[in-house]
Protein backbone atom coordinates (compact mmCIF):
# COMPACT_ATOMS: atom_id res chain seq x y z
CA UNK A 1 0.00 0.00 0.00
CA UNK A 2 1.72 3.42 -0.86
CA UNK A 3 1.05 5.50 2.09
CA UNK A 4 2.67 8.52 0.95
CA UNK A 5 1.56 9.06 -2.27
CA UNK A 6 1.52 12.68 -4.07
CA UNK A 7 -1.65 15.03 -4.48
CA UNK A 8 -1.05 14.32 -8.55
CA UNK A 9 -1.29 10.57 -7.89
CA UNK A 10 -4.35 11.01 -5.60
CA UNK A 11 -6.04 13.43 -8.08
CA UNK A 12 -5.39 10.01 -10.68
CA UNK A 13 -6.95 7.91 -8.57
CA UNK A 14 -10.14 10.01 -7.68
CA UNK A 15 -10.12 10.83 -11.20
CA UNK A 16 -10.43 6.90 -12.07
CA UNK A 17 -12.95 6.00 -9.35
CA UNK A 18 -15.43 8.44 -10.92
CA UNK A 19 -14.96 7.15 -14.13
CA UNK A 20 -15.46 3.66 -12.61
CA UNK A 21 -18.25 4.34 -10.66
CA UNK A 22 -20.07 6.17 -14.12
CA UNK A 23 -19.18 3.17 -15.78
CA UNK A 24 -21.23 1.13 -13.61
CA UNK A 25 -24.18 3.48 -13.07
CA UNK A 26 -24.01 3.13 -16.96
CA UNK A 27 -23.81 -0.27 -17.45
CA UNK A 28 -25.94 -1.22 -14.42
CA UNK A 29 -28.80 1.17 -15.74
CA UNK A 30 -28.40 -0.78 -19.11
CA UNK A 31 -28.52 -4.44 -18.11
CA UNK A 32 -31.61 -3.96 -15.62
CA UNK A 33 -31.74 -7.29 -13.83
CA UNK A 34 -29.28 -9.37 -16.06
CA UNK A 35 -25.60 -8.39 -15.98
CA UNK A 36 -23.22 -9.00 -13.98
CA UNK A 37 -23.68 -6.51 -11.54
CA UNK A 38 -26.71 -7.75 -10.57
CA UNK A 39 -25.34 -10.95 -9.92
CA UNK A 40 -23.14 -9.19 -7.38
CA UNK A 41 -26.01 -7.50 -6.23
CA UNK A 42 -27.61 -10.27 -5.49
CA UNK A 43 -24.50 -12.24 -4.13
CA UNK A 44 -24.22 -9.42 -1.71
CA UNK A 45 -27.89 -9.65 -0.75
CA UNK A 46 -27.51 -13.35 -0.23
CA UNK A 47 -24.05 -12.80 1.62
CA UNK A 48 -25.69 -9.90 4.35
CA UNK A 49 -29.33 -11.75 4.87
CA UNK A 50 -28.33 -14.10 7.47
CA UNK A 51 -26.56 -11.55 9.07
CA UNK A 52 -29.67 -9.18 8.56
CA UNK A 53 -31.63 -11.63 10.40
CA UNK A 54 -29.34 -12.71 13.13
CA UNK A 55 -29.31 -8.78 14.31
CA UNK A 56 -32.76 -8.40 13.72
CA UNK A 57 -33.83 -11.41 15.92
CA UNK A 58 -31.40 -10.19 18.73
CA UNK A 59 -32.01 -6.02 18.61
CA UNK A 60 -36.09 -6.84 18.10
CA UNK A 61 -37.27 -6.10 21.82
CA UNK A 62 -34.44 -3.24 21.78
CA UNK A 63 -35.50 -1.76 18.46
CA UNK A 64 -39.09 -1.72 19.58
CA UNK A 65 -38.23 0.26 22.79
CA UNK A 66 -35.84 2.64 20.78
CA UNK A 67 -38.73 3.38 18.35
CA UNK A 68 -41.49 4.61 21.11
CA UNK A 69 -38.73 6.94 22.44
CA UNK A 70 -37.59 8.11 19.12
CA UNK A 71 -41.44 8.67 18.24
CA UNK A 72 -41.88 10.51 21.59
CA UNK A 73 -43.29 13.67 19.97
CA UNK A 74 -46.15 11.85 18.01
CA UNK A 75 -46.75 10.10 21.45
CA UNK A 76 -46.84 13.22 23.60
CA UNK A 77 -49.73 14.53 20.71
CA UNK A 78 -51.34 11.10 21.31
CA UNK A 79 -51.26 11.10 25.01
CA UNK A 80 -54.98 12.65 25.27
CA UNK A 81 -56.39 9.83 23.17
CA UNK A 82 -54.34 6.88 24.90
CA UNK A 83 -55.40 8.40 28.39
CA UNK A 84 -59.21 7.32 27.24
CA UNK A 85 -58.37 4.24 26.17
CA UNK A 86 -56.51 3.36 30.24
CA UNK A 87 -59.26 2.12 31.91
CA UNK A 88 -60.01 -0.35 28.68
CA UNK A 89 -56.24 -1.37 28.68
CA UNK A 90 -56.22 -2.09 32.09
CA UNK A 91 -58.64 -5.36 31.83
CA UNK A 92 -56.86 -6.45 29.58
CA UNK A 93 -53.13 -6.15 30.20
CA UNK A 94 -53.61 -9.04 32.53
CA UNK A 95 -54.40 -11.74 29.59
CA UNK A 96 -52.00 -10.32 27.03
CA UNK A 97 -48.61 -11.31 26.65
CA UNK A 98 -46.21 -10.60 24.11
CA UNK A 99 -45.93 -13.99 23.05
CA UNK A 100 -49.96 -14.30 22.89
CA UNK A 101 -49.96 -11.30 20.57
CA UNK A 102 -47.50 -13.01 18.61
CA UNK A 103 -49.38 -16.28 18.02
CA UNK A 104 -52.43 -14.17 17.50
CA UNK A 105 -50.41 -12.73 14.49
CA UNK A 106 -49.61 -15.61 13.25
CA UNK A 107 -52.90 -17.35 13.47
CA UNK A 108 -54.34 -14.99 11.68
CA UNK A 109 -51.91 -14.96 8.54
CA UNK A 110 -52.29 -19.00 8.55
CA UNK A 111 -56.36 -18.10 8.51
CA UNK A 112 -55.86 -15.66 5.67
CA UNK A 113 -52.89 -17.68 3.59
CA UNK A 114 -55.77 -21.11 3.85
CA UNK A 115 -58.43 -18.42 2.57
CA UNK A 116 -56.10 -16.63 -0.38
CA UNK A 117 -56.45 -17.86 -3.92
CA UNK A 118 -53.25 -17.85 -5.33
CA UNK A 119 -50.74 -20.23 -2.93
CA UNK A 120 -48.92 -17.89 -0.65
CA UNK A 121 -45.68 -18.08 1.44
CA UNK A 122 -45.22 -16.49 4.72
CA UNK A 123 -42.08 -14.65 5.72
CA UNK A 124 -40.34 -12.58 8.37
CA UNK A 125 -38.89 -9.42 7.95
CA UNK A 126 -35.20 -9.10 8.73
CA UNK A 127 -33.92 -5.99 7.45
CA UNK A 128 -35.91 -2.32 6.72
CA UNK A 129 -34.01 -1.28 3.71
CA UNK A 130 -31.04 0.78 3.74
CA UNK A 131 -31.83 4.17 2.06
CA UNK A 132 -34.35 7.36 3.25
CA UNK A 133 -35.48 7.78 -0.30
CA UNK A 134 -36.78 4.16 -0.65
CA UNK A 135 -39.22 2.27 1.52
CA UNK A 136 -38.36 -1.04 1.48
CA UNK A 137 -37.90 -4.13 3.68
CA UNK A 138 -35.93 -7.86 3.35
CA UNK A 139 -38.00 -10.57 3.92
CA UNK A 140 -36.22 -14.59 4.59
CA UNK A 141 -37.44 -16.07 1.93
CA UNK A 142 -36.43 -16.05 -1.76
CA UNK A 143 -36.32 -17.89 -5.22
CA UNK A 144 -35.90 -21.21 -2.91
CA UNK A 145 -39.29 -21.01 -1.70
CA UNK A 146 -40.90 -19.82 -4.65
CA UNK A 147 -40.64 -15.92 -4.54
CA UNK A 148 -40.34 -14.00 -7.67
CA UNK A 149 -40.12 -10.93 -9.02
CA UNK A 150 -43.32 -8.71 -8.98
CA UNK A 151 -45.05 -11.32 -6.39
CA UNK A 152 -47.63 -8.85 -4.18
CA UNK A 153 -47.07 -9.07 -0.26
CA UNK A 154 -49.48 -8.54 2.00
CA UNK A 155 -50.12 -8.95 5.78
CA UNK A 156 -53.83 -9.15 7.82
CA UNK A 157 -56.07 -11.91 9.27
CA UNK A 158 -59.08 -14.11 7.71
CA UNK A 159 -60.98 -10.61 7.83
CA UNK A 160 -58.90 -9.93 4.85
CA UNK A 161 -55.62 -9.15 3.09
CA UNK A 162 -54.00 -5.71 3.60
CA UNK A 163 -51.57 -4.46 1.19
CA UNK A 164 -47.77 -4.52 1.92
CA UNK A 165 -45.75 -3.91 -1.13
CA UNK A 166 -44.42 -6.14 -3.89
CA UNK A 167 -41.44 -7.99 -4.48
CA UNK A 168 -38.88 -5.96 -6.66
CA UNK A 169 -35.14 -8.25 -6.50
CA UNK A 170 -34.64 -11.90 -4.66
CA UNK A 171 -31.72 -13.73 -4.51
CA UNK A 172 -31.91 -17.55 -3.45
CA UNK A 173 -32.94 -16.87 0.25
CA UNK A 174 -34.17 -13.28 0.90
CA UNK A 175 -36.24 -10.68 -1.61
CA UNK A 176 -36.79 -7.19 -1.01
CA UNK A 177 -40.40 -5.72 -0.96
CA UNK A 178 -40.94 -1.99 -2.46
CA UNK A 179 -43.64 -1.21 0.46
CA UNK A 180 -46.88 0.61 -0.83
CA UNK A 181 -45.82 3.41 0.84
CA UNK A 182 -42.52 4.39 -1.44
CA UNK A 183 -42.95 6.96 -3.75
CA UNK A 184 -42.37 4.40 -6.32
CA UNK A 185 -44.86 2.64 -5.77
CA UNK A 186 -48.54 3.13 -7.67
CA UNK A 187 -51.26 0.55 -7.41
CA UNK A 188 -54.87 0.97 -9.14
CA UNK A 189 -57.82 0.82 -6.47
CA UNK A 190 -61.43 0.98 -6.16
CA UNK A 191 -63.69 2.98 -3.42
CA UNK A 192 -65.73 0.08 -1.79
CA UNK A 193 -68.72 2.56 -1.91
CA UNK A 194 -68.57 4.58 -4.97
CA UNK A 195 -67.06 1.64 -7.07
CA UNK A 196 -65.36 4.42 -9.21
CA UNK A 197 -61.16 3.47 -9.40
CA UNK A 198 -58.62 5.45 -9.81
CA UNK A 199 -54.58 5.22 -9.12
CA UNK A 200 -53.00 4.85 -5.74
CA UNK A 201 -49.48 6.20 -5.28
CA UNK A 202 -47.11 6.12 -2.44
CA UNK A 203 -46.01 9.14 -0.34
CA UNK A 204 -43.35 8.42 1.80
CA UNK A 205 -44.27 9.37 5.41
CA UNK A 206 -47.42 11.10 4.05
CA UNK A 207 -50.57 9.15 3.20
CA UNK A 208 -51.01 7.56 -0.04
CA UNK A 209 -52.74 9.92 -2.89
CA UNK A 210 -55.24 7.92 -4.66
CA UNK A 211 -55.81 10.15 -8.56
CA UNK A 212 -57.71 10.00 -11.05
CA UNK A 213 -61.06 9.50 -9.01
CA UNK A 214 -63.97 11.29 -11.11
CA UNK A 215 -64.89 14.94 -9.30
CA UNK A 216 -68.37 14.39 -8.43
CA UNK A 217 -67.21 10.85 -6.40
CA UNK A 218 -69.67 10.89 -3.18
CA UNK A 219 -68.24 9.69 -0.38
CA UNK A 220 -69.79 8.18 3.03
CA UNK A 221 -70.38 11.34 5.47
CA UNK A 222 -70.30 11.52 8.98
CA UNK A 223 -67.40 9.35 10.89
CA UNK A 224 -68.03 6.15 8.04
CA UNK A 225 -65.09 5.43 6.43
CA UNK A 226 -64.63 5.15 3.17
CA UNK A 227 -62.18 1.87 2.06
CA UNK A 228 -59.92 1.37 -0.82
CA UNK A 229 -58.88 -2.41 -2.56
CA UNK A 230 -57.20 -3.78 -5.39
CA UNK A 231 -58.74 -4.59 -8.54
CA UNK A 232 -57.57 -6.67 -11.60
CA UNK A 233 -57.53 -5.28 -14.81
CA UNK A 234 -56.47 -6.21 -18.37
CA UNK A 235 -55.05 -4.08 -21.03
CA UNK A 236 -53.65 -5.33 -24.17
CA UNK A 237 -51.57 -8.20 -22.51
CA UNK A 238 -51.10 -6.35 -19.86
CA UNK A 239 -52.39 -7.82 -16.98
CA UNK A 240 -52.29 -6.28 -13.01
CA UNK A 241 -49.97 -7.47 -10.56
CA UNK A 242 -52.64 -7.64 -7.79
CA UNK A 243 -55.57 -10.00 -7.15
CA UNK A 244 -58.63 -8.27 -6.55
CA UNK A 245 -60.03 -7.11 -3.00
CA UNK A 246 -56.81 -6.56 -0.59
CA UNK A 247 -57.51 -3.94 1.56
CA UNK A 248 -55.08 -0.74 0.74
CA UNK A 249 -56.19 1.72 2.98
CA UNK A 250 -58.88 4.12 3.83
CA UNK A 251 -59.85 7.58 2.89
CA UNK A 252 -58.67 10.01 5.42
CA UNK A 253 -59.01 13.08 3.03
CA UNK A 254 -61.07 14.46 0.74
CA UNK A 255 -58.60 16.78 -1.80
CA UNK A 256 -61.49 19.18 -3.62
CA UNK A 257 -58.94 20.18 -6.62
CA UNK A 258 -59.75 22.50 -9.70
CA UNK A 259 -59.01 19.79 -11.85
CA UNK A 260 -62.27 17.76 -13.93
CA UNK A 261 -60.58 14.76 -11.20
CA UNK A 262 -60.39 14.82 -7.64
CA UNK A 263 -57.90 13.39 -5.50
CA UNK A 264 -58.34 11.71 -2.37
CA UNK A 265 -55.53 10.59 0.99
CA UNK A 266 -55.96 7.13 2.11
CA UNK A 267 -54.10 5.96 5.03
CA UNK A 268 -52.28 2.53 4.50
CA UNK A 269 -54.46 0.04 6.55
CA UNK A 270 -50.92 -1.53 7.79
CA UNK A 271 -48.79 -0.25 10.33
CA UNK A 272 -45.22 -0.74 8.71
CA UNK A 273 -43.72 0.30 11.69
CA UNK A 274 -44.21 -2.72 13.01
CA UNK A 275 -44.31 -5.29 10.71
CA UNK A 276 -42.32 -8.61 12.05
CA UNK A 277 -44.71 -11.28 9.55
CA UNK A 278 -46.13 -11.05 5.97
CA UNK A 279 -47.63 -13.51 3.03
CA UNK A 280 -45.94 -13.55 -0.47
CA UNK A 281 -48.84 -14.06 -2.57
CA UNK A 282 -47.43 -16.15 -6.22
CA UNK A 283 -48.74 -14.56 -8.63
CA UNK A 284 -46.26 -13.29 -10.36
CA UNK A 285 -45.44 -16.83 -12.46
CA UNK A 286 -48.59 -15.88 -14.54
CA UNK A 287 -48.15 -11.73 -15.52
CA UNK A 288 -45.54 -9.33 -15.49
CA UNK B 1 -4.17 -7.33 4.52
CA UNK B 2 -5.07 -6.71 8.34
CA UNK B 3 -6.53 -3.55 7.55
CA UNK B 4 -8.46 -4.65 4.57
CA UNK B 5 -10.03 -7.04 6.96
CA UNK B 6 -10.75 -4.74 9.70
CA UNK B 7 -12.23 -2.01 7.04
CA UNK B 8 -14.46 -4.84 5.30
CA UNK B 9 -15.67 -5.35 9.30
CA UNK B 10 -16.35 -1.97 9.81
CA UNK B 11 -18.68 -1.63 6.13
CA UNK B 12 -20.04 -5.03 7.01
CA UNK B 13 -21.13 -3.14 10.50
CA UNK B 14 -22.78 -0.04 9.18
CA UNK B 15 -24.47 -1.74 7.20
CA UNK B 16 -26.54 -4.41 9.27
CA UNK B 17 -26.64 -1.59 12.07
CA UNK B 18 -28.67 0.71 8.80
CA UNK B 19 -30.74 -1.84 7.52
CA UNK B 20 -31.71 -3.47 11.21
CA UNK B 21 -31.73 -1.34 14.17
CA UNK B 22 -30.93 2.33 12.86
CA UNK B 23 -33.85 1.65 10.40
CA UNK B 24 -36.25 1.22 14.08
CA UNK B 25 -34.17 3.81 15.27
CA UNK B 26 -35.36 7.20 13.13
CA UNK B 27 -35.52 10.66 14.04
CA UNK B 28 -38.14 12.00 12.69
CA UNK B 29 -38.95 9.64 10.18
CA UNK B 30 -35.18 9.50 9.05
CA UNK B 31 -32.47 7.17 9.62
CA UNK B 32 -28.60 8.27 9.66
CA UNK B 33 -26.32 6.86 6.88
CA UNK B 34 -23.45 5.58 8.69
CA UNK B 35 -21.59 4.60 5.47
CA UNK B 36 -21.19 8.28 4.96
CA UNK B 37 -20.02 8.94 8.18
CA UNK B 38 -17.65 6.06 8.16
CA UNK B 39 -16.04 7.65 4.63
CA UNK B 40 -15.84 11.12 6.45
CA UNK B 41 -14.19 10.07 9.40
CA UNK B 42 -11.95 8.41 7.83
CA UNK B 43 -11.16 10.74 5.01
CA UNK B 44 -10.14 13.49 7.76
CA UNK B 45 -8.10 11.31 9.59
CA UNK B 46 -6.44 9.80 6.73
CA UNK B 47 -6.58 12.18 3.99
CA UNK B 48 -7.22 12.27 0.37
CA UNK B 49 -6.33 9.48 -1.14
CA UNK B 50 -7.52 6.91 1.52
CA UNK B 51 -10.75 9.14 1.36
CA UNK B 52 -11.31 8.58 -1.86
CA UNK B 53 -10.33 4.84 -1.52
CA UNK B 54 -12.71 3.89 1.04
CA UNK B 55 -15.61 5.98 -0.14
CA UNK B 56 -15.78 4.24 -3.32
CA UNK B 57 -15.59 0.59 -1.11
CA UNK B 58 -18.26 2.27 1.01
CA UNK B 59 -20.57 3.60 -1.62
CA UNK B 60 -20.07 0.42 -3.91
CA UNK B 61 -21.41 -2.15 -0.73
CA UNK B 62 -24.15 0.44 0.15
CA UNK B 63 -25.07 0.07 -4.18
CA UNK B 64 -25.75 -3.49 -3.71
CA UNK B 65 -28.09 -3.34 -1.33
CA UNK B 66 -30.24 -0.70 -2.86
CA UNK B 67 -33.00 -0.49 -5.10
CA UNK B 68 -31.46 1.66 -7.38
CA UNK B 69 -28.79 1.69 -10.15
CA UNK B 70 -25.80 0.78 -9.05
CA UNK B 71 -22.47 3.28 -8.65
CA UNK B 72 -23.89 6.25 -7.17
CA UNK B 73 -23.67 5.77 -3.94
CA UNK B 74 -19.57 5.09 -4.96
CA UNK B 75 -19.41 8.26 -7.17
CA UNK B 76 -21.37 10.55 -4.17
CA UNK B 77 -18.67 8.94 -1.85
CA UNK B 78 -15.55 8.86 -3.52
CA UNK B 79 -16.14 12.73 -4.56
CA UNK B 80 -17.02 13.28 -0.35
CA UNK B 81 -14.24 11.33 0.61
CA UNK B 82 -11.67 13.53 -1.53
CA UNK B 83 -13.38 16.52 -0.44
CA UNK B 84 -12.67 15.87 3.23
CA UNK B 85 -9.73 14.44 2.66
CA UNK B 86 -8.46 17.79 1.07
CA UNK B 87 -10.36 20.05 3.38
CA UNK B 88 -8.48 18.47 6.14
CA UNK B 89 -5.48 20.61 5.34
CA UNK B 90 -7.22 24.04 6.01
CA UNK B 91 -8.94 23.34 9.58
CA UNK B 92 -6.74 24.50 12.03
CA UNK B 93 -8.79 24.51 15.31
CA UNK B 94 -7.67 21.94 17.51
CA UNK B 95 -11.42 22.05 19.03
CA UNK B 96 -12.83 18.22 19.78
CA UNK B 97 -16.09 19.48 17.92
CA UNK B 98 -14.37 19.44 14.32
CA UNK B 99 -15.32 15.95 13.63
CA UNK B 100 -19.08 16.44 14.18
CA UNK B 101 -18.81 19.76 12.10
CA UNK B 102 -17.43 18.31 9.67
CA UNK B 103 -19.69 15.49 9.59
CA UNK B 104 -23.02 17.47 9.32
CA UNK B 105 -21.99 19.64 6.67
CA UNK B 106 -19.90 16.74 4.54
CA UNK B 107 -23.45 14.76 5.14
CA UNK B 108 -25.78 17.64 4.40
CA UNK B 109 -23.56 18.23 0.82
CA UNK B 110 -23.24 14.40 0.30
CA UNK B 111 -26.84 13.55 0.42
CA UNK B 112 -27.88 16.69 -1.44
CA UNK B 113 -25.98 15.57 -4.40
CA UNK B 114 -26.92 12.08 -4.41
CA UNK B 115 -29.98 13.26 -4.63
CA UNK B 116 -29.53 15.43 -7.24
CA UNK B 117 -27.74 12.60 -9.34
CA UNK B 118 -30.53 10.33 -8.97
CA UNK B 119 -32.90 12.96 -9.84
CA UNK B 120 -31.24 13.48 -12.73
CA UNK B 121 -31.13 10.10 -13.58
CA UNK B 122 -34.79 10.18 -13.08
CA UNK B 123 -34.97 7.70 -10.38
CA UNK B 124 -35.86 9.95 -7.65
CA UNK B 125 -39.84 10.49 -6.95
CA UNK B 126 -40.02 12.57 -3.71
CA UNK B 127 -40.50 16.23 -3.71
CA UNK B 128 -37.99 19.07 -2.67
CA UNK B 129 -39.26 19.32 0.72
CA UNK B 130 -38.56 15.94 1.53
CA UNK B 131 -35.43 16.17 -0.35
CA UNK B 132 -33.96 18.99 1.95
CA UNK B 133 -35.55 17.95 5.09
CA UNK B 134 -33.65 14.25 4.50
CA UNK B 135 -30.20 16.00 3.73
CA UNK B 136 -30.60 18.53 6.92
CA UNK B 137 -31.94 15.48 9.61
CA UNK B 138 -29.59 13.02 8.45
CA UNK B 139 -26.53 15.68 8.53
CA UNK B 140 -28.05 16.59 12.52
CA UNK B 141 -28.21 12.34 13.14
CA UNK B 142 -24.91 11.89 11.69
CA UNK B 143 -23.56 14.39 13.91
CA UNK B 144 -24.94 13.02 17.07
CA UNK B 145 -23.30 9.73 16.41
CA UNK B 146 -20.08 11.11 15.56
CA UNK B 147 -18.56 11.40 18.95
CA UNK B 148 -19.75 7.91 19.98
CA UNK B 149 -18.80 6.60 16.50
CA UNK B 150 -15.60 8.63 15.72
CA UNK B 151 -12.63 7.60 18.36
CA UNK B 152 -14.30 4.10 17.90
CA UNK B 153 -13.70 4.34 14.28
CA UNK B 154 -10.43 6.36 14.90
CA UNK B 155 -8.95 3.36 16.69
CA UNK B 156 -9.42 1.04 14.73
CA UNK B 157 -7.88 2.58 11.55
CA UNK B 158 -4.98 3.15 13.85
CA UNK B 159 -4.30 -0.07 14.93
CA UNK B 160 -4.61 -1.29 11.65
CA UNK B 161 -1.91 0.57 10.38
CA UNK B 162 0.36 -1.38 8.48
CA UNK B 163 3.11 -1.22 10.62
CA UNK B 164 6.56 0.90 10.44
CA UNK B 165 9.99 -0.75 9.57
CA UNK B 166 11.97 -1.32 12.58
CA UNK B 167 15.24 0.60 13.05
CA UNK B 168 17.51 -1.55 15.04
Amino acid sequence: MAARSGPRNTRLLVVGLVVVSLAIITVDYREGDSGPLADMGRAARTFMAPLQEAVTNATRPVGDFFSGVAHLPSLARENADLKAEIADLQARIAATSQVAAQNQNLQNLLDLQQSLRPPSVPAVVIANGMSNLNYSITIDRGSNDGVQKNDPVVTGSQDGARLVGIVVAVTPISADVRLLIDEGFSVPGRLATSGETGLVVGNGDQDLTMQDIPANTKFPSGSATESVFTITYQIGDQQSRFPPNILIGTVSAVVQGVQPDAQVSVRPAVDFSSLETVLVLQTAGSSG
Amino acid sequence: MRRVLALFAVIVTAILLQSTVFSQLRLLGVRPELLYLVTIVIALQEGPNEGALIGFTCGLAQDMLLDQPMGITALTLTLLGYAVGMARQYIVSPSPLVPTVVVAIATALGVAFYEIVTFLLGQFEAGVTYAVKVALLTALYNAVLTPILAPLLRRIVEGSRPRRVVRL
